[in-house]
């Protein structure tokens, strides 16, 4: 296992790529700033966009926080889209849960005025059958005469 | 991530420190190595936003069931301790990058110093939770069942505070995970095995880090300031 006792065997040294402090500093700066801004922001009332201001306020210091102290824009952009690809899937997840959790309870009033037959689903309400059976009644020996 | 005989070199800046280091035999390069132990890093991290979104999908779910008793109940969060809170962990994450910089420039000494900050801004948050923690237990607002506390009009405070509890409880976890790897770290670092052609364990505990910042910079608003 120790057969490679020297870096110099597998070639050059690895270089990082190191920013300046200035940029650290100001990037701290900026999240501070924003962490105001989102204490600030709480106390006016946007009615129902209080949640969207808040998460949109929240994903930019995350994005500050993701670009330059993850070092994700300066990295191979392939750790970006794994990144971004998790939170797709992350927004996926809450929407669509959400579509349902919503939209539950929308089809109580429909099946209490007309709930249907679970062995005759299309057969409709029994006003429905009535109505059918009162225009479809002189037909039936016509038909049959020509049954196949 | 391999170090031989670490201790002839203990803590000499520069050129001496990360010796012991050399590439796996089965990467092409130091470089490739650095890559691959990132993107592994990167792939863990996507786990956890799963293992949080999961749980902020159970918020968002009950926020919409029980709107009112969530915006009742959040106000009994103390959001002056969750925004200090908030600039602590920036702070933390801002010392954990400098950090991860100082041990690409070979710098030991200033890089224990900062790790050592990162340590100490971590208890500071701890401290607050405790106290944040004892006032809910003793005010009764505790999760679910345990729920005790008087005068409010709706029935279901119990449940945010069992979502304020379950986060906030897992979030502070990975706090403590992260105390651990960080003193792990430290005595690495004393003992000089990090340098600028070695730094790769720092630089992966520093993602780790910047993500519990993260979900932090997501819990507080969500749960201190809309409810």
């Amino acid at each position: 296992m120790d057969a490679h006792a020297h870096a110099p065997a597998h070639g050059k040294d690895h270089v990082p790529h190191v920013l300046p402090l200035s940029t650290y500093l100001k990037t701290w700066g900026a999240l501070l700033v924003l962490t105001a801004v989102t204490v600030g922001a709480s106390y006016v009332n946007f009615g129902a966009a209080n949640l969207w201001i808040a998460l949109l306020i929240a994903s930019v210091k995350a994005a500050t926080v993701a670009l330059v102290f993850m070092h994700l824009y300066y990295d191979h952009k392939f750790h970006a889209v794994i990144f971004g690809v998790s939170l797709i899937f992350l927004a996926i997840f809450i929407i669509f849960t959400m579509f349902d959790t919503e939209a539950r309870g929308r089809a109580d009033g429909i099946e209490r005025e007309r709930p249907a037959d679970i062995k005759a689903p299309f057969a409709g309400t029994a006003a429905e059958r009535a109505i059918k059976e009162k225009h479809a009644a002189p037909k039936p020996t016509g038909e049959a005469a020509h049954a196949p | 991530m391999s170090a031989a005989t670490p201790e002839l070199h203990a803590s000499k800046e520069g050129e001496q420190a990360g010796e012991g280091f050399h590439v796996a035999h089965h990467f092409d390069s130091a470089d490739v190595q650095f890559d691959a132990g990132r993107m592994g890093i990167w792939l863990f991290l996507v786990t956890e936003i799963l293992l949080f979104g999961g749980l902020f999908c159970a918020f968002a779910v009950f926020r919409s069931w029980y709107y009112a008793d969530f915006v009742e109940a959040h106000h009994h969060l103390d959001r002056v301790m969750g925004a200090v809170n908030t600039v602590v962990l920036i702070c933390s994450s801002l010392t954990m990058a400098l950090a991860v910089r100082s041990a690409q420039m070979s710098k030991t000494r200033l890089t224990s110093v900062l790790i050592g900050l990162t340590i100490a801004l971590s208890c500071v948050f701890l401290a607050i939770k405790f106290v944040e923690y004892q006032h809910k237990f003793h005010e009764g607002l505790l999760p679910g069942k345990y729920f005790t506390a008087e005068g409010f009009h709706g029935h279901h405070a119990g449940i945010f505070f069992a979502v304020y509890f379950m986060m906030t409880g897992i979030h502070g976890i990975h706090i403590l995970i992260g105390m651990g790897l960080m003193i792990w770290l430290l005595r690495r670092n004393m003992r000089g095995e990090f340098s600028s052609r070695y730094y790769a364990p720092i630089e992966g505990f520093g993602l780790y880090w910047h993500l519990v910042d993260l979900v932090w910079i997501y819990l507080f608003p969500l749960l201190y300031l809309i409810g």
